[in-house]
């Protein structure tokens, strides 16, 4: 068994912490890398589990996330960065979209 | 040119449709916009000359450059040069041409960082933060030097709410605020530091004339159209399927279009979680507090949010909770570097942080639409198929900017006669 990464509670999540990724071009890189079923499937599970999730890391301010929660909050974010994927676009890039490798962010 | 009505829809402010911003400014006539403004060099170099070496440029922010000593590179292919924006020990910023007194080479060859002085890599001739020349190796060998004439060549610089302009005529005719005009008034006391705290931003080189790029972010006709997967029912409605806007303004150069926020919006089950713990763009709850009276100038319960395009190129594009900006730095006739950046107030809390990455993505995914349009119409422009274009009355600010530009680049006061009596001069009307 590998050593658990997220807390306790959310380890039903354990099978998504490649998603959980610390900058934007690191999600956006997997979202548009990756299949729609498991971009899918992601989703779904994640979504399960936000009623829950946000309250949980909402215990802790934004600075002193401990690393199991930080690794969670991660998560979080790269369901943010799917959402449109699943809710919007049917696929992982931007339908008829410019060409997101040439839209280069400066922040993290 | 009769005002007849044109069939549209009801606006959504409830108003009835038909050449509503035809009849606000007529001045502006009717007719198509010529379609070689796109392409030709003439032109280009004709803008380069005449306006952006003679406006004020929107380079960044203050938040930027906090400390004396800290500064950043603005490459200005536009102007044919490079500055430094500097924060002084005077803690007021500064800007200078990028370029060694001795022999011309350019001074700073990173984009920023934080200094006590910028010394020329080539032969070591060192200049303070307010651009004196400090030091010159090996001295006594000159003929003459007078270093209290050879510093670093200013350049204009000024700050509007927290906003960096400069501006490379070695003689404004006007300063900032006076550049700015009323739509900077009317701004005057919105958040931007607050909102500034945090941001987020992208760029890219595109192979687009600058107003081609331009000319897609200020109007609303596309919406219904090629935002039709990522928004589909924020900015139009049952009654306003066409995303008319709630209100236009136009000054001497710049423009304000007050865009339409539908009740029909239903927000998708992440859109609902952002939106427990923050901000996200379109909202049904607008609240006065607090705004200046040029933010949902009618105060519409129907609003999203406003464009304000600075002229020539810069977006400041507000709403309730953020703002984002849009800035197209031409680089060649067919070459323009796009930066957008949304500007939050710094997240304290995990789910603050996971409301504005949603707004964050949703922001970038709208405007990668955008963005598709922007090469797929310059490769076709070259073709010269088309000789003129025909502008729909929401398309008024585009109609505004070409008008503006076209009177620039023909010599034609702009200024201040539309500012006195809300309509240009009859010279030209």
């Amino acid at each position: 068994m590998p050593e658990a990464r997220l807390p306790e509670q959310f380890r039903d999540l354990e099978q998504w912490i490649g998603w959980s990724l610390e900058t934007e071009g690191e999600r956006s890189d997997r979202r548009q890398a990756s299949a729609m079923e498991d971009i899918t499937a992601f989703y779904e599970a994640m979504l399960a589990r936000m009623e829950e999730v946000l309250p949980y890391l909402e215990q802790f301010s934004l600075e002193e996330l401990p690393d199991d929660a930080k690794r969670l909050f991660y998560l979080t974010l790269s369901l943010a960065e799917v959402a449109p994927a699943v809710e919007q676009f049917g696929q992982p890039s931007v339908v008829d979209g410019y060409d997101i490798k040439r839209f280069v962010a400066s922040h993290r | 040119m009769s005002a007849t009505p044109n069939g549209t829809p009801a606006n959504g402010n409830g108003a009835a449709g038909g050449y509503k911003w035809h009849n606000k400014y007529p001045h502006l006539g009717t007719g198509p916009v010529p379609a070689d403004v796109f392409t030709s060099q003439e032109q280009f170099e004709l803008e380069r000359e005449r306006i952006f070496k003679k406006v004020w440029l929107n380079v960044g922010r203050v938040e930027r450059i906090p400390n004396p000593g800290d500064y950043f590179v603005q490459d200005l292919a536009v102007c044919n040069t490079s500055v430094i924006v500097v924060r002084g020990k005077d803690g007021a910023v500064h800007a200078f041409h990028n370029m060694c007194s001795h022999r011309g080479n350019k001074i700073a060859w990173d984009q920023g960082g934080t200094c006590q002085n910028f010394t020329c890599k080539f032969h070591g001739w060192s200049y303070g933060l307010d651009g004196k020349l400090k030091f010159v190796p090996d001295e006594e060998s000159f003929f003459d030097l007078k270093k209290e004439t050879l510093g670093l060549t200013r350049v204009a610089v000024g700050v509007w709410e927290g906003f960096i302009f400069i501006n490379v005529d070695p003689n404004p005719t006007e300063t900032l605020q006076e550049y700015l005009g009323d739509l900077a008034t009317g701004l005057e006391g919105y958040p931007f530091g607050e909102f500034s705290t945090t941001s987020t931003s992208w760029t890219s080189e595109v192979n687009a004339n600058w107003k081609v790029i331009k000319d897609a972010f200020q109007e609303v006709y596309h919406i219904a159209f090629l935002h039709k997967r990522s928004i589909p029912d924020s900015f139009t409605s049952k009654d306003n399927p066409y995303a008319h806007s709630l209100d236009v303004t136009l000054y001497p150069r710049h423009g304000s279009m007050s865009l339409f926020g539908s009740a029909d919006y239903k927000p998708s089950p992440v859109a609902k979680l952002a939106a427990q713990h923050g901000e996200i763009v379109i909202r049904s709850d607008f609240s006065a507090d607090g705004l200046p009276a040029g933010v949902n100038p009618l105060r519409s319960e129907a609003w999203s949010l406003d464009l304000n395009v600075i002229f020539p190129a810069f977006f400041v594009d507000v709403s309730q909770g953020s703002y984002f900006t849009h800035q197209f730095m031409p680089i060649g006739v067919d070459k323009t570097l796009w930066t957008s950046t949304q500007y939050y107030t710094k997240a304290t809390t995990p789910g603050r942080r996971f409301s504005q990455e949603y707004g964050n993505v949703i922001f970038r995914d709208i405007i990668m639409e955008d963005g598709r349009t922007f090469e797929e119409t310059q490769s076709m422009l070259s073709s010269g198929a088309k000789k003129e274009f025909y502008l729909h009355d929401e398309e008024i600010l585009v109609r505004h900017s070409h008008h503006v530009i076209d009177q620039m680049l023909t010599g034609q006061p702009v200024d201040r006669a539309f500012a006195a009596n809300g309509k240009e001069a009859a010279s030209h009307a």
